[in-house]
């Protein structure tokens, strides 16, 4: 089954080797005879129009170098076949067969070394190029070998010169006629071209016609009247129509449009009727071939150029087809502000973004009165800012969408400046974040309620520490009650420490209170909120509420809180709720060590970027096992932890733009540190 | 015995102490008040009669460590222990510490007016006890070898001829050091002698045949 498969694949892998040099041979066969029907030069041999050079050069231009041998191998019977046929000595045969290869070779290895890649007309630089390496070196050098096939075949040694000039225009016509249609189509994305329409297949083919009738009518009337005068304006009658053709069609329609042109005037040169009318019908060719040469030069030159910015044209409209279609797909919009006119630019999806019609430009109000009435004002400050430092960022706001609802979006720009270096211009884009914003809402809305949970879960951990909380001031009353009535029951009654009682009975009553509301906040379910949060009075809020189980476990706490702390926008119940929890950690984290060690340090400093507060214990510290895994969710140490506190810990904090690290303290014990920033102003973050 | 027994109350809430202060005060106690363990410890005289009314829950030296401190004395104070929470393990160890008694907080007067009594009498009980032993021991310490001898013979019931016997002595000579030994007891019957022999935990001669 193998060897079958690997003799299929050999077999047809040489059959498609082979199929190109079969054609390179037939198209060489082909090129030569076309080239003796339309006409040699008097001795019958010398055609002043060779494709057959040109067939190799295609072949060597498409092949690999080391398949170029084939080629020559391939192509050199039918070369002695034709040539012998029209009765060309075979020394002359040989040399003209060298020269034939070597400019066919020398053509494809510089255009190939020169120009890069395909494709090979693409750009004027590289036209210019191709003519100078094909149309000009290559046959001047190879003409002077190639001179001497016409001496060979019996001419004068004396005619070197117009020997060497049939040699060289030959070759400099081909190039520049069927050599650049060869170029021009060889490597090119073909695809490109292919799927012309019909208007544009039908334009070219009328062009070509009336292309032929002008080459063709003028020289036969320039031919009849015989009137030198008008001479160049026959002479350059096809020329409009070149022109035309280059600019619509580009190099390969000109080439191939010139093609037609050195065919029919050659034919007709060659058949007697000609503008060129000189002593003999040779110079007359040779003027033709010059005249032929130098009108193809600059079309060349011109389709390349149009070539080239039609290329960049098509990559530009590439690229902005790609941009409009990813901005779409991603939901992104376009826009553009003049600051001296105040004229705003949408893009098409950006104002479908908007629920504005397409295609008219709406007026910097119109957009401005979409924006929430609770955004407007941080946006106009924004754009305020943005007109002085050219920075415009508008992080989220809302928009009220015609009958679309509310949307939340993004917009970011860069300014453009004048010379003075004023800006002038913003230009940016605008994101549709609402389905990102409800995400974000759906997962704070979650984290809530796993906050809530939580909390409730260590409110009853705690729920003995609390009690005793709320039983020393219903205490104080109790008793307090108890003596005013004892007192008050006495006669003679002693009414002087009545008052006092009863400020005291007032007094632990809202002490009382203040517990039971403390511990309604922590137990409530509330979205979280923003506000201004002093740390250390949270600090100091939590210890009281963790006093007496602080006491119980024998730990002392200790404080060193910095005085003026910058204070931190924050919901205070969800960061009471990570003191707690830590603390709590902290203090659970020294059952094993004797009482009288057991201490936590809390501590807080500011720093350059807001708040930084550290809990430190004195308990085993954490092993290194532990310190990778310990914020994972449901990773404990505990005997009966969840294992979730430290998780929602750190989510919490990070909702609050800090972080939360928990390392080993070089002093021994584990230490936790959280970093908030400080609080920025006192607007409620729609624009930052 | 002074007229107005003393109560001590030990807690770290100022406010608590306050007012359990007031109504023991009103109530006619003497009271004594200090918001630390380590405060009270400093200041306590044994020598005042009285009971402790003492929080459980207090930063350097709980209650439990309080009541054995002022274990160490002759005469042990009594205790009563007052809880925020309902904790069994501690109520127990302190019950059978001695506490007399284990009450929540917030406490009313009509549970703690009735446990300070129990501890109070108890504190006086305790120290008649302590001083009739004291008058006894320092009476016992009183007597010569041989007539402590002879207490232990006479409280094993033994007849004088008897204890003369073991002794290797005469009848009359024992006789003597009775006479003598009674005296400095203050006792005239042996059944006084027993009971107070008993009470100063000396034990009668045992194992011998006479």
């Amino acid at each position: 089954m193998f060897g079958v498969h690997n003799l299929d694949a050999a077999l047809s892998r040489l059959l498609t080797v082979g199929k190109r040099p079969t054609l390179v041979a037939a198209l060489y066969l082909l090129g030569a005879e076309a080239a003796f029907l339309v006409g040699t030069l008097s001795d019958k041999i010398f055609a002043p129009f060779w494709p057959p050079n040109i067939v190799l050069f295609g072949a060597f231009l498409a092949a690999p170098w080391r398949r170029w041998w084939i080629y020559p191998v391939v192509v050199f019977p039918v070369h002695a076949w034709a040539e012998l046929r029209v009765g060309m000595a075979v020394p002359q045969l040989l040399v003209a067969f060298v020269t034939n290869v070597a400019v066919a070779m020398i053509n494809a290895s510089a255009v190939r070394r020169f120009l890069g890649g395909p494709p090979w007309l693409g750009t004027p630089r590289k036209a210019s190029l191709y003519i100078l390496i094909t149309a000009a070196a290559s046959p001047a050098f190879v003409a002077f070998p190639g001179a001497f096939v016409e001496i060979l075949g019996g001419g004068p040694v004396t005619n070197y010169g117009t020997y060497w000039t049939h040699w060289f225009a030959s070759n400099s016509l081909g190039a520049v006629t069927l050599g650049s249609a060869v170029a021009a189509w060889q490597g090119s994305n073909r695809s490109a071209f292919k799927p012309l329409p019909s208007h544009h297949r039908a334009e070219y083919i009328l062009s070509v016609v009336i292309l032929v009738v002008a080459s063709a009518t003028a020289f036969q009337f320039a031919a009849r009247l015989t009137i030198g005068d008008f001479m160049p304006a026959f002479l350059y009658a096809p020329l409009p129509v070149l022109l035309w053709i280059s600019v619509r069609f580009g190099a390969k329609g000109a080439s191939t449009a010139i093609i037609i042109v050195a065919l029919v005037l050659i034919i007709r040169s060659l058949n007697g009727s000609t503008l060129f009318v000189t002593q003999d019908s040779e110079t007359n060719v040779l003027s033709l071939q010059l005249f032929i040469i130098s009108l193809a030069i600059p079309i060349l030159l011109l389709s390349a150029s149009v070539d080239q910015a039609r290329d960049a044209e098509r990559s530009i409209r590439k690229h902005e087809e790609l941009i409009t279609f990813v901005a779409t797909n991603a939901n992104i919009g376009f826009w553009q502000l003049d600051l001296a006119t105040d004229r705003l630019w949408l893009s098409d999806h950006g104002l479908a973004m908007l629920g504005l019609p397409p295609e008219r430009e709406p007026s910097l109000r119109t957009i401005f009165k979409m924006i929430h009435p609770e955004d407007r004002e941080s946006i106009e400050r924004s754009m305020q800012k943005a007109a002085r430092d050219g920075d415009l960022r508008l992080n989220e706001f809302r928009c009220v969408i015609p009958g679309g609802g509310t949307r939340w979006f993004l917009a970011r720009s860069h300014p453009s400046c004048n010379e003075e270096g004023t800006i002038v211009q913003f230009s940016g884009f605008f994101a549709d974040i609402t389905t990102q914003k409800a995400l974000e809402t759906e997962a704070e809305i979650q984290r809530n309620e796993v906050a809530h949970l939580m909390r409730i879960s260590m409110l009853g951990e705690l729920s003995g520490a609390i009690t005793h909380e709320l039983n020393q001031p219903l205490t104080a009353i109790l008793s307090n009650a108890q003596a005013a009535e004892e007192i008050l029951g006495r006669s003679p009654s002693d009414l002087t420490e009545i008052p006092g009682i009863l400020e005291d009975i007032g007094r632990e009553a809202a002490r009382a209170s203040e517990v039971i509301e403390r511990l309604r906040r922590l137990m409530k379910k509330s979205e979280s909120k923003r506000e201004t949060v002093d740390f250390n009075a949270l600090i100091t809020a939590t210890l009281t509420l963790l006093r007496s189980e602080t006491i119980q476990r024998k730990i002392t706490v200790e404080t060193n809180l910095a005085e003026e702390l910058p204070s931190v926008s924050g919901d205070p119940i969800q960061l009471q709720q990570v003191l707690l929890n830590l603390i709590m950690n902290a203090c659970e984290a020294m059952n094993a060590v004797p009482p009288e060690r057991r201490v936590v340090v809390i501590s807080t400093r500011a720093t350059a970027a807001g708040i930084e507060s550290v809990i430190a214990d004195r308990g085993p510290g954490l092993s290194t096992e532990d310190e990778k895994r310990i914020f994972e969710p449901f990773f404990t140490t505990k005997k009966h932890g969840l294992g979730l506190g430290l998780s929602i810990c750190t989510t919490i904090i990070a909702a609050h733009g800090g972080r939360l690290t928990l390392t080993n303290n070089s002093a021994g014990g584990a230490m936790t540190v959280i970093c908030l920033p400080k609080q920025v102003g006192s607007l409620k973050g729609a624009v930052g | 015995m002074s007229a107005n027994p003393t109560v001590f109350v030990v807690d770290d809430d100022p406010h608590v102490l306050r007012a359990l202060s007031r109504l023991l005060g009103a109530k006619g106690y003497d009271v004594r008040g200090f918001n630390s363990p380590n405060a009270f410890l400093d200041q306590h005289d044994a020598s005042v009669p009285g009971c402790a009314v003492l929080d459980v829950a207090m930063p350097e030296l709980d209650g439990l460590q309080l009541q054995s401190a002022l274990s160490h004395g002759l005469v042990a104070r009594p205790v009563i222990f007052l809880t925020g929470k309902g904790d069994i393990p501690t109520s127990v160890k302190a019950m059978k510490a001695g506490a007399v008694d284990f009450l929540r907080k917030p406490v009313d007067a009509k549970e703690l007016l009735p446990a300070i009594d129990v501890a109070i009498e108890r504190d006086e009980r305790a120290r008649r006890l302590s001083d009739e032993l004291t008058s006894i021991w320092s009476r016992v310490a009183n007597l010569t070898p041989r007539e402590h001898e002879v207490l232990t013979y006479v409280i094993a019931g033994r007849l004088n001829k008897q204890i003369a016997h073991n002794l290797g002595t005469v009848e009359k000579t024992i006789k003597v050091h009775r006479g003598r030994m009674m005296e400095k007891l203050g006792v005239r019957t042996v059944a006084d002698l027993v009971r107070l022999a008993d009470k100063a935990g000396i034990t009668p001669r045992e194992g011998l045949r006479g």
